[in-house]
């Protein structure tokens, strides 16, 4: 998949603050274009996946696979599925990187 | 494909008039389920349960299940951004994803959706079920859910130069299987052969001539020998295993889909040695064939046809075989059975006074069953309805072929 134009947001609910927080991730012809961390409301994105703050927490440290969130109605996708199929090894890699960031949950 | 391909059909132009249709009964977004609304709005086939949803302006949008719906994108005049797949996933299910997706074209807990209701004696109709409905219904609060398929059925009536030419292909293609049949049994060829092994080589023949498949949902090409043709008011017949025997009749009707235009045409012997009395039935079919296409116009409804034919039925003192119909609706993929509107005297079934007019398509079908005798032969055929005639689209040549 090369020179890819999307944007997907990851949406977190019930963070421990009890807010929403979301993850944006946005790519023009290929290149990595931005990234947000913000609160509330997300942009406007191509795909939205939300999901529980305790979902995502699981799914980054690799005791739940985002296709079984899927798959389980845990994490919610907004966006042309087709679309998302074609783009999902792309998912997949941008996740593993998510996952080699220290974090505490 | 151009303007000038002789199977063009302006797909924007008929998203265009049912959107004038909607704007006329008030309604916001028309959500269609049926198979023949999917096929005349898409120009594809939708085998799995499908939807297209259709806005006040713009493009429509087509959902299916996911594992079909980059093919059907492909296949389609709509770009990916118009074509969704659904799936069992969170968010992804079609009563979620399509009740989503109409909320963003309307204003919000407001506005009149067109659904498709109603019944068929047509299994694959497609028909909002039940479930579907009250699912959407509580997904779409403040939204009024009403029937609106007359739209598209009033619409789909005339068919324009590309879908008749459409058919006109289809047709022709069911005559290249008709003649790989002929050419099969003649000179002792029928002998072993069965009905399978006959639907067989024609959807051979047929696919090698560019049939995508043999549509009819009654077992693709109907095959029967023997008793089988005489099945009391028998108009179906799924190929079985029966091997065909010397002195029985056989009955071939093929069936073949051309850019979802659909061939449908039937043909008869008789497996020598034939008796006269086989011969005399063969004959009262042939000539009632012929009297019902020289018959068949604009202007004629199904009942005045079915009494003139009866008539001369009952004079040569044959009406007692005749199954009392003489036609069947017929459309692009999915649009099978009732003719016109719904309309009639029974729900969902044709009307019986519903009144030809020029540029209708329907499938002449006939039906002659003498099951005292294991006789009986169909006659199926697409015809065009003009303005003092008719116009058969397969050409193979009517006649009941005695094969020896």
């Amino acid at each position: 998949m090369n020179f890819v134009t999307s944007s997907m947001s990851n949406i977190y609910l019930d963070c421990p603050d009890g807010e929403t927080r979301y993850l944006l991730f946005r790519f023009e012809n290929g290149e990595f274009a931005e990234l947000l961390l913000g609160q509330g409301e997300p942009p406007q994105a191509e795909f939205k996946i939300s999901g529980k703050y305790e979902t995502f927490a699981k799914i980054t440290q690799a005791e739940l696979s985002s296709h079984k969130a899927l798959m389980t109605g845990k994490l919610r996708l907004k966006g042309n599925i087709v679309k998302a199929l074609k783009l999902a090894a792309i998912a997949d890699r941008m996740n593993k990187v998510l996952a080699k960031i220290p974090a505490s949950y | 494909m151009t303007t000038d391909d002789p199977y063009f059909i302006d797909f924007p132009a008929r998203i265009r008039a049912i959107q004038s249709a909607m704007a006329k009964e008030g309604i916001d977004v028309y959500l269609g389920s049926r198979l023949r609304t999917l096929s005349w709005t898409l120009d594809a086939f939708a085998p799995w349960r499908s939807f297209v949803v259709i806005p006040a302006e713009g493009l429509p949008t087509a959902f299916t299940f996911v594992i079909d719906a980059a093919r059907l994108e492909d296949d389609s005049w709509l770009d990916e951004d118009h074509v969704m797949g659904f799936a069992p996933m969170g968010g992804q299910d079609q009563i979620e994803l399509i009740a989503d997706f109409i909320k963003e074209q309307l204003p919000p807990e407001k506005g009149r959706v067109g659904i498709e209701s109603g019944m068929s004696n047509y299994l694959p109709e497609g028909n909002l079920t039940h479930y579907e409905y009250e699912r959407y219904a509580e997904a779409l609060p403040g939204c009024e859910l009403v029937n609106a398929h007359t739209i598209v059925d009033r619409l789909a009536t005339i068919k324009d130069e590309g879908t008749i030419n459409r058919f006109r292909e289809a047709s022709r293609i069911v005559d290249i299987g008709h003649q790989a049949v002929l050419d099969a049994l003649r000179g002792g060829g029928w002998k072993g052969k069965t009905e399978t092994e006959i639907a067989g080589l024609a959807a051979h023949a047929m696919r090698k001539a560019g049939s995508e498949w043999e549509w009819s949902f009654t077992g693709g090409n109907e095959i029967a020998s023997g008793y089988r043709t005489g099945l009391v008011g028998g108009a179906c017949t799924p190929a079985s295993r029966r091997e065909l025997k010397a002195g029985e009749p056989l009955m071939v009707d093929l069936h073949a889909m051309f850019k979802l235009g659909l061939g449908d045409h039937a043909h008869n012997y008789l497996i020598g040695p034939a008796t006269d009395r086989q011969r005399w039935h063969a004959n009262n079919f042939t000539d009632i064939v012929d009297l019902t296409l020289e018959t068949y116009r604009a202007g004629i409804t199904p009942s005045d046809l079915a009494e003139q034919m009866i008539g001369f039925a009952d004079e040569r003192g044959f009406a007692d075989y005749m199954v009392p119909g003489f036609e069947h609706g017929i459309g692009l993929m999915g649009d099978e059975w009732r003719i016109g509107l719904n309309d009639g005297p029974f729900p969902y079934w044709t009307n019986p006074e519903h009144e030809y007019l020029c540029g209708e398509l329907i499938i002449c079908a006939m039906q002659y069953a003498c099951p005292d005798e294991d006789i009986g032969f169909r006659y199926e055929n697409p015809i065009v309805l003009h303005e003092d005639r008719c116009e058969p689209l397969s050409k193979f040549p009517l006649s009941i072929d005695e094969i020896t």
